[in-house]
C-alpha cells in the first residue's frame, strides 16, 4: 500500500457509503462481497417508468401551441382552399393546395411530424389520426374535407403533463421498436377503446348478432382490430399486451424466460 | 458475471421510448428546414436498354417546378463511391426495371409528384435477363471467393452409400425489407458541406459512401440519423436516393426532402434474392449423418454481385464427415440483392431444417433427438472449438417449456373443430462478432450530481442501442441510468460499427464499456488517494471535486477470438393451426430458445427475438415479391400485394434465453440477437404445417392455395 | 395527383348538377379508393365534388304500408356504422360479417356504403400506369392475361379483362338480393338490382358498373330474408386480416328442419362482379342439408370455371369454401368467430 496516498475522509466514506450503507468498514477493508452485490441488484431493479427516459422534461415543457403557419409562395398553391379546423384542440386556419392530404398538411404545414407516411395509400396505418372521435387514415383524407372538424394526432394525446394511459402502456410493454408506426398504432388503439365501449363488432367477434354495450376485448379481438396498423419490427404481441392493460387497468405481466 | 452489475441484465424501459410514444422522435423527414423544396424520383419502365430521349418540357412548365434532373444534367458522380445498386443518373443505360432515371424538384410535394408524371421517356429496349426460371439452368460459379465450393470428404459418394436419404429442393421467393419508414433524406448544403438527415444503419458507412460518390471528403458530409424507422439490412449499405437528394439540393440551392414511395421501395433499395436450394442428407439407420450437401442457385444484379450465403448454417450445424456447400448464380436485370435480416441463414435454415425434419420423419426418430445425435463437438467447417454452443440446451429447455411431448409424431392426426394442429421444431445460428468502435465519455459534476454523456456514431433502428448503452455506462460509471445521456446517430461523433450482422450491441457496448474503464482508470491515476476497493468514476468525480472530465476509447475485438468459432444458436418451436377448408395457417404459439451470450436487457432483447420470429412468420406464410418475366417489373407492387404479417397473423410468442457466459467473442460476453431471431423460424413453421396436415411445402410462402 | 378543383355542396341535387356540368368531375365520398387511384395517376378527375356534408347516411327499416319489408342503408353512411347497426347485426349478420372482413377499422370508418360498391379492381396491372390495361386505357391490351394472374378471375372474364372486383360487402349484398337506389339527374330515383349493378368486362372493361355519370347512390336496400341465423361469410386470403380475398363465399340457407327451402350463395374474388352461384342454389333447393349435397352443389357451380395460368387453385378453393360456408350456415355458426 502506498503510504503517500491519503486515507478516505469521513465525508468521502459517507459518499462511498451511499451505495453500500451497512458494511462500509468491511468493504473498505476487504472489498465488495457477495452480499452487497445481491443488495445492489435489488436496488437497481426498482422504478420501471423512471426519469431515465429521454425527453421527459422537454415533453411537458413544450407549449401545445404551434407557431405561426408559414405561408407558401404563391406558386406553391394550386386550387387553393382555406381550411379552418381544430388540431389537438387548437383552432387552425391554413391555405392549402386542394391536393394536399391531411397527412401532408399536418407534417409539412403544421409542424406536426408525429403522424408518419409509411405507404401513402392506406395500406399500413402509420398515418392514423383521430378525426371527430374516429380513427382514420390521414394519407387518404384530403385536408380540404376537414373544414370544421377536430383532428387529434399523437402530439395531442398527452394532457396536463400526463401521458395518455395508452402511451404509458405502450412504453411499459415495449409496444414498438423503431417507433415509426407507433404514433399510428397509439392513435388507433386510443380510438379502439371508444369503439369497444360502444360495443362495436369485429370480424372475430364471437357472435355478431349479440349486441353488446361494452366489450372487453380478447387478445384475438385486439389483434384483429389493430390489423390495420402494420408494424414491420414485429411488436404485435407487446401492442396487444399494452392495449389489454390500458383497457382493463389491470397489470399485464411481461414475460421472458431464462433457462439452462 | 460482472462485479458491479446493477443495470445490465435488467428490463429497463427504452430510454427513447417516451419520445417514440409521443411522436417526438425525429426520423429523417421530420426535420424542419427553411425554404424546403420537395423532390420526387421517376423510374425506368423497361428492364434493359437505353434511354433515347427524355421530354421534360411539360414537367418543367408545371407550376412550382424548380428543376428536372436527369442523366443529361446531373453533375458527375463517382459511381464506385460505395453506394449500392447504381442508378445514379450518370448515363442512359438501363440495368433494371424501376431504375431511377430522374428527379423533379418543386415547391411542394404535390407539385413535384404531379410533375414527375409528366415526364415522357423514350427507350431503345434490349432483351433483358428477367426470367429466373429460364435463367437458373445457366447459373455459374460466383466471383466471390468466400462463395467457392466448400468440400469436405466426398458428399456424393457418402450419400450413395447412406441407408436413409433426403434429397429435396427448397425454394424461397424474392422478399423485400419494407421498413415502415421508406428510405428518405433531407439534404441541406452549407457552403461546401452537406448535412444529410438519413436513416442509416452504418453512420460512418453512409458518410464515406456519400462523400466518395459526391467527390467530397468525408468531413464535408455529415449524416444525422438519431432515429431510424427500421432497416433490416436495407439501410445498411446506402443507395442512390441518399446522394441524389444532395444533388437536388445543390442544383436548386434549397434544402431538399426526398422520400421514396412505398411502390418505389420495391426496386430502389435492394431485396432478398430468390433461392433454389437443393439439400441432400445421408444418414445411417440410427440417424447419424454421414453426408450433407447444400447447393444454392440464385441470381444477382446484372452488373454487380451480392449473394446471401444460404449454406452458412449447413456448414456448422451438424456433424458429418462429408459435406458440400456450393453456390451458382445468374446475373439478372433486377435491383441488386442485399443483406436482409439473417442473410443466408434465414433462407438457408428453411432448406436445411426442413430436410432434417424430413429425415427424422423417414427414420421415425423425434426431430429433436435427430439433431442432438448429430451435435458437433467443434465447428465442422474449420475444426475450431466453439466459444460456446447451447443448441442442445435450446432444444431441451425449449421443448420442456413448449410442451413438445404433446406432439403426435404422426402427421395429420390432431384435429380441433375445423382445424388441424401441428408442432414443428427447427434450429438456427448466427455468427457473433465485435467490430471496431470508438466512444467518448464526458463526465460532469454539479454538487454531488454526476452526469455522463456517451458519444459514438452508433445507430438505433429499434434494436434498443440507446438503452443498452445507457445501461452499460450506468454500470461502468456507477451512475443511475437517468444520469446518462446517449448521443448516437451522427457522423460527427467517434466512428463506430453499424447495426448490421448482429454486431451492433457487441461493438457499441464494448466501446462504451472500455471507455468507462478507461475514464475510471484516468480519474484514479490523477488522484493522490489510496483505495482498498477500486472506486467508481462517480465517486472519483465527487471526491476529487472534478467538474468536467472526458476520455475516448477505441475498442477492438479480443485478440484470441479468431481461435474459436463464435456463434449464437437457437431452437424454434411452432404450433400452427390450419383451417381444413380454407388452407389458411395461423401460428398460434411460438417459442424461440436462444443461447446468445449476455442478455443486456431482457425487455428489448425479447422484442428483438419476437420481431425476428414475426419476420420468420412472414417468410413462412405470406411474403413474396413476384417479377413479371415479360417486363421485369414487380407484379406485387404495393403493401396491398406484398403481405408482411398483420397483428392477427401472430399468436402467442415466447422468448427463452439460455444462460450463457462466453467472454471469447468480446469482453462483455454479448453475442447479438438481431438476426438469430429469424433463423430457423420458417422451417419450424413449415415443419409444423407438415405435422398438422401431412403436406410438405418446400416452396415458400405457404399460402392457402398450396395446402388445398 | 393532377390538379383538381375542390367543390363543396350540401345537397344531393346540387351535387348531381355540379357533376353533370363537368364530364371529368367525380364525386368524393370516403375517398379511400379514389385518392389511392389518383395518387397512382389512374384516376384523373379535374374536379372533386365532396359529398361529405350530404345527409344520406341513415340505416332504417324499409316499410311498405305497415310492414317492414327490409332495410335501407344510406349510400353515404360509413361501412363501420352499417356493420354495427343493431338491426343489421341482428337480421343481416351476413352483411356485418362481410363488411368487417374487408380492409381495416380505419378504412371502414372512412369508406361509405355507396363508395364500397364503386371501388375498383386491385389488379396490379390496372394500378401501374406503365402497363397496358384495357380497363384503365381501353384498347391497350390486358397485361394480366399472359402475366401474373394468381389473383384474377375464373368466371365471366373476357379477352379484354380478367380483373376481379374486390369488395366483400357487395358479395354479401348479392347473396342478400339487395338493390342499389340511385338518384338520377332528373331527380327521380332508379332502383338497380345488385346483380345488374356490376358488369362483366365484355368488350368494355373500363365500365365497372351500370351507373351513369350524374347518378348518385342514395341507398342500398335489402329485402327481408329468412336466413339470418343460417348465414356465413367465409374469406380466404393470404394473411389473416387486411388482405383481399383469394376466394370468398357468402351463403344463406332458409331451412325447414334439415331441408333446404332455398339457398343464397355469392362468391367474391372470382369474377368482375359478385358471382352469384345460381347452379349451386338450384341444386340445393329442396334438398337435405348434407355435406354430400353441399359438395354436389359446389362441384356444379365450379364446373363453368375457366382458370388462368396461375389461378387454377381457385376451383378447388372455391368448392371447399362453398361447402365450408354452407356447413357454417347450416350449423348456425356462420356469424360466430
Amino acid at each position: 500500500m502506498n503510504e503517500n496516498k491519503t486515507k478516505l475522509t469521513e465525508e468521502e466514506k459517507k459518499l462511498f457509503g451511499d451505495l453500500m450503507p451497512e458494511e462500509l468498514d468491511e468493504i473498505i477493508s476487504s472489498g465488495l462481497n457477495r452480499r452487497h452485490f445481491m443488495k445492489l441488484m435489488g436496488l437497481a431493479s426498482a422504478g420501471l417508468l423512471a426519469s431515465h427516459l429521454i425527453g421527459a422534461e422537454q415533453l411537458f415543457a413544450r407549449s401545445a401551441e404551434i407557431g405561426d403557419i408559414a405561408d407558401l409562395a404563391p406558386a406553391a398553391i394550386e386550387n387553393g382552399i382555406n381550411v379552418s379546423f381544430k388540431v389537438n384542440n387548437t383552432a387552425k386556419k391554413v391555405l392549402i393546395d386542394s391536393r394536399a392530404t391531411l397527412l401532408d398538411t399536418l407534417r409539412e404545414r403544421l409542424d406536426l411530424t408525429g403522424s408518419k407516411k409509411g405507404c401513402d395509400h392506406g395500406q399500413c396505418g402509420a398515418c392514423t389520426v383521430i378525426v371527430d372521435g374516429k380513427r382514420v387514415l390521414s394519407c387518404l383524407t384530403l385536408a380540404a374535407t376537414c373544414e370544421g372538424k377536430s383532428v387529434i394526432t399523437i402530439e395531442g394525446l398527452a394532457k396536463d403533463n400526463e401521458l395518455n394511459p395508452m402511451q404509458a402502456a405502450f412504453l411499459k410493454h415495449d409496444g414498438f421498436q423503431c417507433g415509426f408506426c407507433t404514433p399510428g398504432q397509439i392513435c388507433s388503439a386510443v380510438a379502439l377503446m371508444k369503439e369497444a365501449k360502444e360495443g362495436q363488432a369485429s370480424f372475430v367477434t364471437a357472435d355478431v348478432r349479440q349486441n353488446q354495450q361494452s366489450v372487453i376485448l380478447s387478445d384475438e379481438e385486439i389483434a384483429e382490430r389493430m390489423s390495420g396498423n402494420i408494424c414491420r419490427c414485429g411488436a404485435y404481441p407487446n401492442i396487444v399486451a399494452a392495449i389489454k392493460e390500458a383497457q382493463t387497468g389491470k397489470n399485464v405481466e411481461q414475460t421472458w424466460l431464462f433457462a439452462g | 458475471m460482472e462485479e458491479k452489475n446493477k443495470s445490465i441484465g435488467k428490463a429497463i424501459t427504452r430510454i427513447d421510448g417516451l419520445l417514440k410514444v409521443t411522436g417526438k422522435a425525429t426520423y429523417a423527414t421530420d426535420y424542419p428546414a427553411k425554404n424546403m423544396a420537395y423532390a420526387v424520383l421517376f423510374k425506368s419502365t423497361i428492364a434493359s436498354g437505353q434511354i433515347t430521349a427524355i421530354d421534360s418540357a411539360a414537367a418543367e412548365k408545371s407550376p412550382g417546378v424548380l428543376k428536372v434532373i436527369t442523366h443529361k444534367n446531373t453533375p458527375k458522380l463517382n459511381i464506385k463511391g460505395g453506394l449500392r445498386g447504381g442508378a445514379l443518373l450518370q448515363g442512359s443505360e438501363i440495368h433494371f426495371y424501376g431504375q431511377h432515371i430522374g428527379i423533379v424538384v418543386a415547391e411542394t410535394f404535390e407539385q413535384a409528384t404531379h410533375a414527375a408524371r409528366l415526364v415522357q421517356v423514350s427507350y431503345e429496349e434490349k432483351a433483358g435477363k428477367i426470367d429466373f426460371d429460364e435463367l437458373a439452368k445457366d447459373a455459374v460459379k460466383p466471383k466471390g471467393q468466400e462463395l467457392a465450393d466448400q468440400i469436405r470428404g466426398d458428399a456424393k459418394k457418402a450419400l450413395g452409400e447412406a441407408a436413409v436419404k433426403v434429397e429435396e429442393t427448397y425454394e424461397t421467393p424474392i422478399e423485400h425489407h419494407h421498413p415502415m419508414e421508406p428510405h428518405s433524406t433531407i439534404a441541406v448544403w452549407e457552403g461546401e458541406n452537406v448535412i444529410l438527415y438519413n436513416g442509416s444503419q452504418i453512420i460512418n458507412g453512409a458518410q464515406s459512401s456519400a462523400a466518395a460518390t459526391l467527390n467530397l471528403k468525408p468531413e464535408n458530409v455529415r449524416i444525422v440519423s438519431p432515429y431510424i424507422g427500421g432497416g433490416f439490412g436495407s439501410k445498411g449499405g446506402q443507395w442512390a436516393n441518399l446522394v441524389l437528394t444532395a444533388v437536388a439540393a445543390k442544383v436548386t440551392g434549397r434544402p431538399v426532402k426526398l422520400a421514396l414511395t412505398r411502390q418505389q421501395m420495391f426496386n430502389s433499395v435492394g431485396l432478398r434474392q430468390r433461392n433454389i436450394q437443393k439439400v441432400s442428407l445421408g444418414a445411417t439407420k440410427e440417424g447419424k449423418l454421414i453426408s450433407i450437401s447444400h447447393e444454392t442457385t440464385t441470381h444477382s444484379a446484372i452488373d454487380s454481385e451480392y449473394i446471401e450465403p444460404c449454406g452458412d448454417c449447413t456448414k456448422i450445424m451438424y456433424d458429418a464427415p462429408n459435406s458440400l456447400i456450393s453456390y451458382r448464380v445468374v446475373p439478372m436485370n433486377v435491383i441488386l440483392p442485399t443483406y436482409t435480416r439473417g442473410p443466408g441463414k434465414s433462407t438457408g435454415s428453411f432448406a436445411l431444417e426442413s430436410a432434417m425434419d424430413e429425415l427424422a420423419h423417414k427414420l421415425g426418430i423425434d426431430p429433436i433427438e435427430l439433431r442432438i445425435k448429430n451435435e458437433p463437438e467443434k465447428d465442422p467447417s474449420n475444426g475450431k472449438p466453439w466459444s460456446s454452443r447451447k443448441t442442445v440446451q435450446c432444444l431441451q429447455e425449449g421443448a420442456k417449456a413448449f410442451g413438445w411431448e404433446k406432439r403426435n409424431a404422426i402427421p395429420g392426426q390432431t384435429k380441433a373443430g375445423n382445424y388441424l394442429i401441428g408442432y414443428g421444431v427447427a434450429c438456427g445460428t448466427y455468427p457473433a462478432r465485435q467490430r471496431d468502435s470508438s466512444a467518448i465519455i464526458k463526465l460532469k459534476r454539479s454538487g454531488s450530481q454526476v452526469t455522463a454523456t456517451i458519444e459514438l456514431a452508433a445507430s438505433d433502428l429499434g434494436t434498443g442501442t440507446n438503452t443498452i448503452l445507457a445501461q452499460v455506462a450506468a454500470d461502468g460509471l456507477d451512475l443511475p441510468i437517468g444520469n446518462i445521456t446517449v448521443n448516437i446517430g451522427d457522423s460527427d461523433l467517434p466512428p463506430a460499427a453499424g447495426s448490421v450482422g448482429s454486431v451492433g450491441a457487441a461493438s457499441f457496448a464494448n466501446a462504451v464499456n472500455d471507455a468507462c474503464i478507461k475514464i475510471t482508470n484516468e480519474l484514479i491515476a490523477k488522484s493522490d488517494k489510496q483505495f482498498f476497493v477500486r472506486p467508481t468514476a462517480r465517486q472519483m468525480m465527487i471526491s476529487e471535486q472534478t467538474l468536467d472530465f472526458q476520455t475516448r476509447a477505441d475498442a477492438k475485438a479480443p485478440s484470441n477470438t479468431d481461435q474459436y468459432s463464435t456463434h449464437s444458436f437457437n431452437a424454434n418451436f411452432a404450433e400452427v393451426k390450419v383451417n381444413i377448408a380454407t388452407g389458411m395457417v395461423k401460428v398460434t404459439r411460438f417459442l424461440a430458445a436462444t443461447g446468445a451470450g449476455k442478455i443486456l436487457n431482457p425487455k428489448t432483447a425479447r422484442s428483438q427475438i419476437i420481431g425476428g420470429n414475426i419476420w420468420g412468420i412472414g417468410m413462412a406464410l405470406s411474403e413474396e415479391s413476384i417479377i413479371d418475366p415479360r417486363y421485369g417489373n414487380f407484379a406485387t407492387r404495393s403493401f396491398g400485394d406484398y403481405h408482411v404479417p398483420s397483428n392477427l397473423d401472430v399468436g402467442k410468442l415466447d422468448a427463452m434465453f439460455i444462460n450463457e457466459e462466453d467472454f471469447i467473442p468480446n469482453k462483455l460476453g454479448i453475442k447479438g440477437i438481431g438476426e438469430v431471431g429469424i433463423v430457423g423460424v420458417a422451417a419450424a413453421i413449415a415443419n409444423a404445417v407438415f405435422n398438422a396436415t401431412g403436406k410438405r411445402i418446400r416452396s415458400l410462402p405457404i399460402t392457402p392455395d398450396k395446402l388445398l | 395527383m393532377r390538379p383538381f378543383k375542390f367543390t363543396n355542396t350540401s345537397n344531393a341535387s346540387s351535387a348531381i348538377n355540379l357533376l353533370i356540368k363537368n364530364p371529368n368531375a367525380k364525386f368524393l365520398a370516403g375517398g379511400t379508393n379514389l385518392l389511392d387511384l389518383m395518387k397512382e395517376d389512374v384516376e384523373r378527375p379535374d374536379e372533386l365534388i365532396d359529398l361529405g356534408r350530404l345527409d344520406l347516411t341513415a340505416v332504417r327499416p324499409l316499410v311498405t304500408g305497415n310492414n317492414v319489408v327490409g332495410i335501407s342503408i344510406g349510400g353515404l353512411g360509413k361501412n363501420t356504422d352499417a356493420a354495427n347497426h343493431p338491426l343489421i347485426r341482428k337480421d343481416y349478420p351476413l352483411l356485418t360479417k362481410a363488411i368487417l372482413a374487408g380492409a381495416s377499422a380505419q378504412i371502414r370508418n372512412m369508406a361509405t356504403n355507396g363508395g364500397n360498391l364503386l371501388q375498383r379492381t386491385r389488379c396490379s396491372y390496372f394500378y401501374d400506369i406503365a402497363m397496358p390495361c384495357n380497363k384503365r386505357l381501353p384498347g391497350t391490351g390486358c397485361s394480366a392475361m399472359q402475366g401474373i394472374n394468381r389473383m384474377h378471375a375464373i368466371f365471366g372474364w373476357s379477352d379484354s379483362c380478367i380483373a376481379v372486383y374486390p369488395s366483400d360487402m357487395a358479395v354479401a349484398l348479392s347473396a342478400l338480393n339487395a338493390s342499389v337506389k340511385v338518384m338520377q339527374p332528373s331527380g327521380t330515383a332508379r332502383i338497380i338490382a345488385i346483380h345488374d349493378f356490376h358488369r362483366l368486362p365484355g368488350n368494355h372493361p373500363e365500365k365497372d358498373n351500370n351507373l351513369d355519370h350524374g347518378e348518385l347512390i342514395t341507398a342500398i336496400e335489402i329485402p327481408k330474408n329468412k336466413f339470418a341465423a343460417n348465414s356465413a361469410y367465409i374469406k380466404v386470403r393470404d394473411r389473416n386480416s387486411y388482405a383481399f380475398a383469394l376466394v370468398s363465399v357468402a351463403a344463406g340457407l332458409e331451412l325447414a328442419g334439415g331441408k333446404i327451402i332455398s339457398a343464397s350463395i355469392a362468391m367474391g374474388g372470382v369474377a368482375h362482379k359478385p358471382w352469384r352461384a345460381t347452379h349451386a342454389e338450384n341444386i340445393l333447393r329442396g334438398k337435405m342439408a348434407t355435406v354430400e349435397n353441399f359438395q354436389m352443389a359446389a362441384d356444379a357451380e365450379m364446373e363453368d370455371a375457366r382458370p388462368l395460368a396461375h389461378n387454377k387453385f381457385k376451383i378447388g378453393m372455391g368448392k371447399k369454401t362453398i361447402v365450408y360456408a354452407l356447413e357454417q350456415a347450416f350449423k348456425g355458426t356462420g356469424y360466430k368467430a
